[in-house]
């Protein structure tokens, strides 16, 4: 039988942690940067090199999902075999490129950031490929137990990539809190696993959703009661990971406390890999009639979480004054949008799942560009962090302006970028479900998030640092500017041929 | 010919992104690179890449014309880029494909602006060459062609659009090129401004095609043309107006139009922001503050011809509107006039050829407004010839000027110049060719199509095809004075056309240089008290003398008279003059029906079938051709005669005399009929009142109200969030808990709910109760207002979801939906429900709505109720007459 071709993606993440594990610990750094020695090219020390072949790994990683998924389920048979536990269907493949891609990004941009802000600390990278194997797990689970280990792996990997930075107490006091609250949430989701099992007799979903379907017939012995607490607790979770407000408080503190980097990963493929296993959940489990009912099913909760937290988020986001903290409330902010999509699976499962993936591949390639740019903006010891450190900067580095400006300008949907049709997708689904007023309170929202990034535009192109402040100097990585590329290549690739990633989620989902 | 077809087929045809690309890449790499490059680098690719674009074109022609001699009929090879997007309209399913095509009607366009393009980027070389900004020059030319080749290669409106808007954005950096100077910038803003209008009518059109002809692409629109011939309300829209209580219901009283006549309005609002047709040609003289081989190729040849080829592109539709095209023509008449009358007396040569150009794209809208749509593109191609040979050697002259005084506005008064013949011998000789082109003096070029559009004017009215007129009966029919109302406003400016040209010919290169007096900051003191053509009767008293001596102008006696001569332009500005001027006396001969040549007519009639089909000529034999071409060359040269006879006869002395008699006219003129002005006051005008007010509403009632509020809104956000975000992870925790309470609370709580199903008319209700996890139902209503509830079947809850009754009129009932949940607790909806006592439609009527269906095609289709006659429509084919003989 042949699984490796199928399972390259996971396999290739997996030895590739594994390898990049022995090189840190038994390799020696070719180039040692000599004490106080300038080093000009941040990306040239012992980083460097993990992180192109962390990219390198990942990027393969994207490259196998996409070439497994152009072959087909079909052209593999034996992925069957690993179903319930793994269920590596045309979903879960566009999700793994999702998430390979966002943890290449990360690796590029951990590359130039981590030497230049000196916690040039090999152990990173062979963390991030196996939080993005957690990652890829978690999104292509098809059972509680799975769920669960693949939640794990990517937690436990991003609590010691918020750490990184020891000898920082705001660092240190990120891990723990996202460590605490983490650990909160996974016990909510592991006890309403429980609960689900117990009630069902069931730890795959698809026997869970069979379970549920069978309520209200008279041989069925499943409570209901059970089952919607498990269901509770679940979509708790997962709130948590996608950080929907109010489950979104550690949000803030965490990506702002973490290294930028780490940040980026959070946003992206986390966020990401959360809402992909949030989705096959609720259809696969809880896609019933009545479990998806507007009256009192789980639609209903997840629109309100969504208004919740679009407005929230982007209420506050306008009132930050720092540009990182600003992008995690609007992370936050982009999870409402994202929650509009799951709500109008519950009308047009189809086109609101389409939209849910096509509107992750947009957000990650859009938010990783918004935060590499930043990275960019600041360099050791005048890391931009604030809207006065972007002063002027349009003028004294039109390049990195420039970059930064079209992934705000995705972030805020305007066309012709990428995000300006992921919003598209996520509002034509919802508006095909009917729920207009969801729609038009989305709009409203990405109206109000128009103004901060806005702000940052206005900041860098017609604000100049006022006398004696400290300025902002972009550092000089190729690794950086090379994931800046990538990613502002995709947003205006998308953005000119919306078509494509449209039709490849519908053809994951129909699988065509 | 045979491996061409094979390496590209016609719906594959790759070489069309080889001509696209090409300027596209050139303008990337020396927007990007150009500063490093260095000028010759940044020359070699600019020329090389519109250069080779230009040989693509020529393959790509004769291919197409290969293919189209051998299919007898109108061939269209296409490349698809990508899809974009697919818009779901309510009649169709509209794909919108990056996608672009060649057929005969833009094989030859293609030819001219790459063609033209690549002589002006050659002229530009030298042209610009001291110039700091040298290729970011290049790569906003090289970004223009691009711009313009996607404009014209587009196979549908919206990618022409996005051409059109890359032209309009090239054109505004171009003029503003040299933004330092604040004219320059508001002269790239009001381009700009005039052009926003002019997309708002494309835009609007594009909506109306898309509802009534369910396409977006050339041959769909075409096949869905006759999808116009049907009214549209255009008042009230949507809703009624609330006024209707206080002014009377006259003002909801429905006005409606044609569909074809607003969509052709609509697209003519376009074409006239950017051909610069009245009102919206303000831009244009302006325009000429940017460099001068930008106003050869954008200005004149190219980009402002758009208009005039989207109207040839859109011919199928616009044959529907005979009531627009008499508005189109007229308008383009009325513009004709206007602009040659301002250009009588402007002395900034390139202004003159500015306002010729309007008037020039005036004639070509007369032609195709009357409906003769290879006339008025036999036009764009003559024009693009003499026009840029003309404006390169204005630009030529200008040049050498600088070589006296390095100042833009004297380098380009004729006031200033004379006797340029001497100096410059080949500008002389192409710009002497190139006048007598546009005067309209047989053989050259514009003869034959200016001819051909008066002619066209006189004998031809645009009536919509025979079919549509059929089952549309009433529209509308062109008058018979309209065709020798166009023939004579046409024939008027044509005499203009031959005076201005000749003042301006002669006065550059005839008489005595007076380029020898001009230092920085000259005034001429008497300029304002006589105007320039009483300086010009001056002047032409020491016509004979020798520098000027003895002139009478106040400047300083001790300035040298000897120093830089000008002189003839290098080689690189005189080539493109040569081939233009040469392009500019033999390319009439593509379409001279008088010595029975046709070559541009049989090229282009594949394309203009349907268009033909829509117009009728009193003159179908040509009997009156010849008639007609005789007062027309007679009134040019009596154009020529008058001019010669004023300027180089008499020096100039009748027209400062003219000028003198009637000096209200004369300054009339001069001030272009206050036309800017006129905006000024009204439009503008009224922009800054609504400005003003809006200042006034921002400061009190946006900042002191609004902004106020929302602020104290946001304080109170702030102060919450500073409770919540302390930072510390219990509250974090407490904050989950409590979320993990209200999600639970919502799940496991029952939540009765339902929808309610009505039919007022029949009197039957359904009420269905939303479903739920391990919900058990019971229905119970309240006959009476303030009865007991019965419930409808025993006291047990159950599974079944609905529950239905009819209800008499008049009467009514309370529903009750009791829910319980997996725990055992219950909820309760009530809703109540009134049948009304009528049902608001007099007896009899019937719903229209109901009846509406969407047909097996998409489009609406009416179904009737059974029982309902069958309406009796008339018969499309019968004798109107109805008379069976």
């Amino acid at each position: 039988m042949n699984l490796l071709f199928p399972l390259s993606p996971l396999l290739v993440t997996g030895f590739g942690a594994l390898l990049l594990m022995l090189t840190e610990a038994f390799g020696t750094p070719r180039v040692r940067a000599a004490a106080g020695e300038e080093v000009v090219d941040a990306g040239a020390g012992r980083s460097g090199e993990l992180a192109l072949g962390a990219a390198v790994v990942l990027l393969a990683g994207a490259v196998l999902s996409v070439a497994v998924w152009l072959a087909g389920p079909a052209a593999s048979p034996e992925l069957k075999l690993l179903e319930p536990w793994l269920v590596f269907d045309g979903v879960a493949l566009f999700m793994s490129f999702v998430l390979c891609l966002g943890g290449a990004f990360t690796a590029l941009l951990a590359g130039g950031y981590l030497p230049e802000h000196q916690i040039d600390r090999g152990e990173f990278f062979p963390l991030l490929i196996l939080a993005t194997l957690g990652a890829q797990v978690l999104s292509a689970s098809g059972d509680l137990l799975m769920l669960f280990v693949g939640l794990e792996t990517m937690s436990l990997a991003v609590y010691a990539m918020i750490g990184l930075r020891r000898g920082s107490a705001r660092a240190v006091e990120a891990a723990l809190k996202y460590f605490l609250l983490g650990s909160f949430a996974a016990a909510l989701m592991l006890f309403g696993g429980a609960l689900l099992y117990g009630a069902t007799g069931h730890t795959d979903l698809r026997g869970i959703g069979q379970a549920v379907a069978s309520i209200g017939q008279p041989e069925s012995t499943v409570n209901a009661g059970l089952v919607l607490l498990g269901l509770t607790l679940n979509l708790v979770g997962l709130a948590f990971k996608v950080s929907a407000v109010p489950f979104h408080m550690w949000t803030p503190d965490a990506y702002e406390g973490a290294p930028t980097p780490t940040t980026t990963f959070m946003a992206v493929a986390v966020k990401t890999a959360a809402f992909a296993i949030l989705m096959r959940l609720l259809l696969t489990s809880f896609g019933d009639e009545r479990a998806m009912s507007w009256g009192a099913g789980w639609p209903p909760v997840l629109a309100l979480l969504a208004i919740v937290t679009m407005t929230v988020a982007n209420l506050i986001a306008g009132r930050q004054e720092s540009v990182k903290r600003m992008l995690a409330y609007s992370s936050i902010a982009h999870a409402g949008y994202v929650l509009i999509g799951l709500v109008a699976t519950m009308r047009s499962p189809i086109e609101g799942q389409a939209s849910v993936m096509v509107y992750l591949l947009t957000y990650t390639v859009s938010t990783a560009g918004a935060f590499g740019a930043l990275i960019l903006c600041g360099s050791r010891g005048a890391e931009a962090v604030s809207y006065d450190d972007l002063a002027g900067i349009g003028r004294r580095h039109p390049a990195a302006a420039l970059v930064f400006t079209l992934f705000l300008l995705s972030l805020a949907g305007m066309p012709p970028t990428a995000g300006f049709f992921g919003k598209l997708y996520i509002f034509r689904a919802a508006i095909d479900s009917e729920l207009y007023w969801l729609t038009v309170l989305g709009l409203l929202n990405s109206l109000v998030a128009a103004y901060y990034y806005l702000r940052v535009i206005v900041s860098m192109y017609f604000r100049e640092p006022a006398p004696g402040a400290p300025v902002a100097t972009p550092m000089r990585s190729g690794l950086v500017t090379g994931a800046l590329v990538l990613a502002a290549f995709l947003v205006l690739a998308i953005g000119l041929a919306p078509a494509t990633p449209l039709a490849m989620a519908l053809g994951s989902l129909t699988g065509g | 010919m045979q491996t061409l077809q094979v390496v590209f087929p016609p719906t594959d045809f790759t070489l069309l992104a080889v001509i696209l690309g090409l300027p596209l890449i050139g303008a990337f790499i020396n927007g990007v690179f150009g500063k490093r490059l260095g000028n010759q680098a940044v020359t070699l690719m600019a020329l090389g890449a519109v250069g080779a674009s230009f040989v693509a074109s020529l393959l790509a022609f004769f291919i197409l014309r290969g293919q189209q001699a051998e299919s007898q009929s109108a061939v269209r090879l296409t490349w698809t880029a990508w899809e974009w997007l697919t818009l779901n309209t309510p009649n169709a399913r509209v794909p919108l494909e990056i996608k672009f095509s060649l057929d005969a009607l833009n094989a030859t366009m293609s030819l001219v602006v790459t063609g033209v393009g690549f002589l002006i980027h050659l002229y530009s070389s030298k042209y610009m060459q001291e110039d700091p900004g040298y290729y970011r020059f290049f790569a906003y030319l090289n970004l223009f062609v691009f711009s313009m080749l996607v404009l014209i290669l587009g196979d549908n409106l919206p990618v022409l659009f996005i051409g059109w808007e890359g032209v309009g954005l090239c054109s505004y950096l171009l003029i503003g090129f040299w933004f330092h100077e604040d004219a320059n910038a508001a002269a790239g803003k009001k381009a700009f401004i005039a052009n926003r209008v002019g997309d708002f009518g494309l835009l609007c059109a594009m909506g109306l095609l898309v509802y009534y002809s369910g396409a977006l692409n050339w041959s769909g629109i075409e096949a869905g043309a006759a999808g116009l011939a049907t009214q549209v309300q255009i008042w009230p829209l949507g809703r009624e107006v609330p006024l209707a209580a206080l002014v009377g219901q006259w003002i909801n009283a429905p006005v409606y139009v044609d569909a074809s006549t607003l969509v052709a309005m609509f697209l003519f609002l376009g074409c006239a922001g950017k051909s610069a047709q009245l009102p919206l040609y303000v831009w244009l003289p302006d325009a000429m503050a940017g460099p001068t081989p930008v106003s050869a190729l954008i200005h004149a040849a190219t980009m402002v011809t758009a208009g005039v080829y989207l109207m040839c592109r859109m011919s199928g539709v616009f044959v529907m509107a005979p009531k627009a095209m008499l508005i189109i023509a007229f308008i383009g008449a009325a513009t004709a006039l206007l602009a040659a009358s301002i250009a009588l007396v402007q002395n900034d040569i390139k202004k003159v050829l500015a306002y010729s150009t309007v008037s020039q794209l005036g004639y070509m809208f007369v032609g195709v407004g009357v409906g003769a749509f290879t006339a008025g593109f036999f036009h764009v191609l003559t024009h693009a010839f003499f026009k840029a040979c003309l404006f390169l050697g204005a630009g030529s002259v200008i040049h050498a000027m600088h070589a006296r005084i390095h100042d833009t506005e004297a380098s380009q008064d004729m006031r200033n110049m004379g006797g340029m013949k001497a100096f410059m011998p080949i500008t002389h000789v192409t710009f002497l060719i190139s006048c007598i082109a546009i005067a309209g003096i047989p053989p050259l070029a514009g003869f034959w199509s200016k001819d051909e559009i008066l002619y066209m004017a006189y004998t031809q009215s645009v009536s919509a095809p025979e079919a549509v007129r059929a089952v549309y009966p009433g529209l509308y029919q062109w008058p018979a004075w309209a065709g020798k109302a166009l023939y004579v406003m046409g024939l008027l400016g044509a005499l203009m056309t031959a005076f201005y040209m000749f003042r301006l010919y002669i006065r550059i290169f005839h008489g005595e240089f007076k380029g020898w007096t001009i230092v920085k900051g000259w005034v001429d003191p008497h300029a304002h008290a006589h105007g320039d053509d009483a300086h010009a009767a001056h002047d032409g008293h020491d016509d004979h003398g020798h520098g000027g001596d003895h002139d009478h102008h106040a400047f300083d006696p001790d300035e040298p008279r000897e120093g830089p001569r000008p002189h003839e332009s290098p080689w690189q500005m005189t080539t493109p003059l040569v081939v233009l001027a040469a392009l500019a006396a033999v390319a009439g001969f593509l379409n001279a029906p008088l010595i029975g040549l046709h070559v541009l007519d049989d090229w282009l009639a594949p394309i203009f079938t349907l268009a033909k089909t829509g117009v009728t000529s009193v003159d179908p034999e040509h009997a009156m051709m010849l008639t007609l071409a005789i007062p027309s060359v007679l009134i040019a040269a009596t154009g020529v005669g008058v001019a010669v006879y004023f300027y180089y006869l008499k020096g100039g002395e009748p027209a400062a005399a003219i000028a003198e008699k009637a000096p209200g006219v004369h300054r009339f003129l001069m001030g272009k009929w206050y036309v800017d002005e006129l905006y000024e006051e009204t439009v503008i005008g009224a922009i800054d009142s609504l400005a003003e007010f809006f200042n006034w509403a921002d400061r009190w009632i946006i900042d002191g109200i609004v902004a106020r509020l929302t602020a104290g809104i946001a304080r109170l956000f702030g102060s919450v969030l500073r409770f919540t975000q302390t930072g510390r992870v219990q509250a974090y925790a407490a904050a989950m808990v409590v979320g993990t309470a209200l999600v639970g609370y919502y799940l496991l709580t029952p939540r009765a709910s339902a929808q309610l199903f009505e039919d007022d008319r029949a009197g039957s209700y359904r009420v269905e109760a939303a479903p739920g996890l391990g919900y058990s139902y019971r229905f119970s209503s309240q006959l009476t207002e303030d009865g007991e509830f019965q419930l409808e079947a025993g006291d047990a809850f159950h599974d079944r979801r609905t529950t239905s009754f009819n209800l008499e009129r008049g009467q009514s009932r309370t529903v009750r939906v009791e829910v319980k949940d997996a725990f055992g607790h219950t909820s309760k909806w009530e809703r109540r429900i009134e049948r009304p006592k009528t049902d608001g439609r007099p007896p009899g009527s019937v719903d229209f709505n109901t009846m509406i269906q969407q047909g097996a095609d998409g489009r609406p289709r009416l179904v009737l109720p059974p029982g309902h006659p069958e309406p009796t429509l008339p018969d499309p084919g019968a004798d109107p007459q109805g008379g069976a003989q």
